[in-house]
């Protein structure tokens, strides 16, 4: 689970942040030397803050500790003195015959992580990022050789399927499933590390549902992947052994998905499908889903198994939303300019309440901005949540993207809030940095409406991008046209 | 002066180890309930050997990451690791 902790800047507080460290990671599955180098390079930007950031002043420092399927993520986040950690160069030499140990702490939190990143936000302070990865085994390296891919190709025998909720015991047969079906193929490679799994359904992240065959053998997989920020979840994980398929397995198993995540209290489903090809596209519409976003450069090129069609350099997903809730309003503003997609995009959703929702937008704006920051680094992308607009939206904004403009990222995507008129004045300044429309992300943080915009960095031939549903369709021509208006460089 | 740390050896220890220290010139620690001693920590014992205090220093049990750290920072040839660490 994630943790935030709220630490006065004194010298005392550092052993209790470095030891809650330590315990952390190893409970969300690092290794102990791992965590422990974690809790060392935390120690050391730490020591820094309070002796270079803060110096005797007083001061209060928060720590965030963020999991994804594949790494741990620290961000630490201050506001005293401006300081650059970059600033000097560790040299050995310099040590031993000087005694200069200049850029010693940065050395080590270089050496001790697997990523580190230090963020500049100017007046809304600095921010030290933390990274280490999940060292564990692939399932290939854990399979004796008969267990190949084409293996599978023979349907099985009709015989009655159990379905039964995942469990961490599972993880393995799921890591087999997975490679046994798409070989190296399949775009989620957290799945092929049983260990990884094993800690997200131990944790619930996930949670999902295993179909069985009578003689116990793995022939289904589904799963949704919790949102940390929201009640809902993505249906991202789906599997069918090929000698088990045409039998309706999935659709016996996103019925128990629909019944689990009601059960769970989740307000929504969504599924990010990829525009490769509508196949997935299809499958959302089948149960139910209704697109609402467009979402560039989503993630790297993928190859599929058995898909005929050329490859596409990046992927872009359609954001497909169910509804688990008669409840869900459409929120009081929609910005002018999107006004009418938006509207339609609302429209599709014929067994919700179509009232607007009754929450008062003047209560809920701020004085003070809030940007939260989200780094996916395997995908490139970052998301930016903004959480309040405040007075210095368009200063924070630019603090905070000259702060990433070192990370060589496709896109940049942008979450604005429905709940507050300055959306309107958000949206024109982000178009004249060069942002264009994504699309509606139903219940997506703390269960509000935000609306996306995006930043493509990445080349997009949009020939490329293939839509299933009209109303996909209608926000990839909007897209396409805003896209097309940006100047290129 | 012998000293057991209760945890990692970090800034603050090296506070509290130079207030007690003086003019003493043999330093004794026990580091079995470290994970980890950090670069503030590494530097101070640097110093107390191979500045003008000369001193000598014993480490007990010290953690797999400070055998790591003496290495990033090319300190590990310079150390006498026989002499420094308890067998």
């Amino acid at each position: 689970m994630e943790a935030h902790l709220l630490l006065e800047a004194r010298l005392p507080m550092l052993g209790s942040a470095t030891d809650f460290t330590y315990k952390w990671c190893v409970n969300m599955g690092l290794e102990r030397d791992d965590a422990a180098r974690m809790a060392l390079a935390t120690d050391e930007v730490l020591t820094d803050i309070l002796l270079h950031g803060y110096k005797n002043e007083s001061g209060y420092i928060e720590i965030w500790f963020q999991y994804t399927f594949s790494e741990i993520e620290i961000a630490i986040q201050e506001k005293g003195e401006p300081f650059d950690p970059e600033k000097y160069r560790y040299d050995p030499e310099k040590a031993i015959k000087d005694h200069d140990f200049e850029g010693a702490a940065l050395m080590t939190i270089r050496k001790m992580t697997d990523q580190f990143l230090f963020l500049n936000r100017g007046k809304d302070g600095k921010e030290f990022r933390l990274v280490k990865q999940f060292t564990s085994s692939h399932i290939k390296d854990m399979l004796p050789e008969h267990l190949d891919p084409e293996d599978l190709d023979e349907p099985e025998p009709d015989c009655d399927y159990l379905l039964t909720p995942a469990t961490s015991e599972d993880a393995e047969d799921i890591a087999k499933l997975i490679y046994r079906s798409y070989s190296y193929t399949y775009s989620k490679e957290d799945l092929y590390f049983p260990k990884r799994i094993e800690t997200a359904i131990k944790h619930e992240y996930k949670f999902g549902t295993i179909v069985r065959t009578e003689s116990g053998g793995p022939a289904g997989y589904f799963a949704v992947i919790k949102s940390t920020d929201s009640m809902i979840g993505e249906v991202g994980e789906a599997v069918v052994s090929p000698n088990h398929r045409s039998r309706g397995l999935m659709k016996k198993m996103m019925n128990e998905l629909i019944k689990m995540s009601n059960q769970r209290g989740l307000k929504g489903l969504f599924g990010m499908a990829s525009t490769f090809h509508i196949i997935s596209q299809k499958v959302n519409d089948k149960f139910g889903f209704k697109s609402t976003a467009l979402i560039l450069a989503k993630s790297p090129q993928k190859l599929y198994k058995g898909m005929t069609s050329e490859t596409s350099e990046i992927v872009s997903v359609v954001m497909d939303f169910l509804p688990l809730t008669k409840l869900w309003k459409k929120p009081v503003i929609l910005p002018e300019v999107y006004k009418d997609i938006l509207s339609e995009v609302y429209a599709q959703f014929t067994k919700q309440n179509q009232t607007i929702s009754s929450a008062d937008p003047a209560a809920s704006g701020t004085d003070q901005t809030d940007l939260g920051l989200t780094i996916n680094y395997e995908t490139q992308n970052v998301l930016i949540t903004v959480k309040d607009y405040g007075k210095t939206f368009e200063t924070s904004c630019l603090r905070l993207f000259r702060s990433i403009e070192e990370l060589n990222l496709n896109a940049i995507y942008i979450d604005l809030p429905l709940n507050d008129h300055r959306i309107n004045n958000a949206i024109k300044w982000l178009k004249e940095q060069e942002f264009i429309f994504s699309g509606l992300m139903p219940l997506f943080h703390h269960e509000n409406d935000f609306m996306r915009m995006q930043k493509i960095m990445a080349e997009t031939d949009f020939d490329k991008i293939k839509t299933y549903t009209d109303i996909a369709g209608k926000l990839k021509e909007i897209i396409k046209q805003e896209y097309n208006a940006i100047p290129k460089k | 002066m012998e000293v057991e740390l209760p945890g990692d050896f970090n800034l603050n220890s090296v506070r509290m180890i130079s207030e007690e220290l003086g003019d003493r010139r043999n330093l004794h620690i026990d580091l079995s309930h470290a994970h980890f001693v950090n670069s503030k920590a590494i530097i101070f014992m640097h110093k107390f050997m191979f500045g003008e205090k000369n001193g000598k220093i014993r480490l007990k049990n010290p953690p797999k990451l400070f055998y790591e750290l003496l290495q990033t920072l090319g300190l590990h040839t310079t150390w006498n690791l026989d002499e420094i660490v308890e067998p």
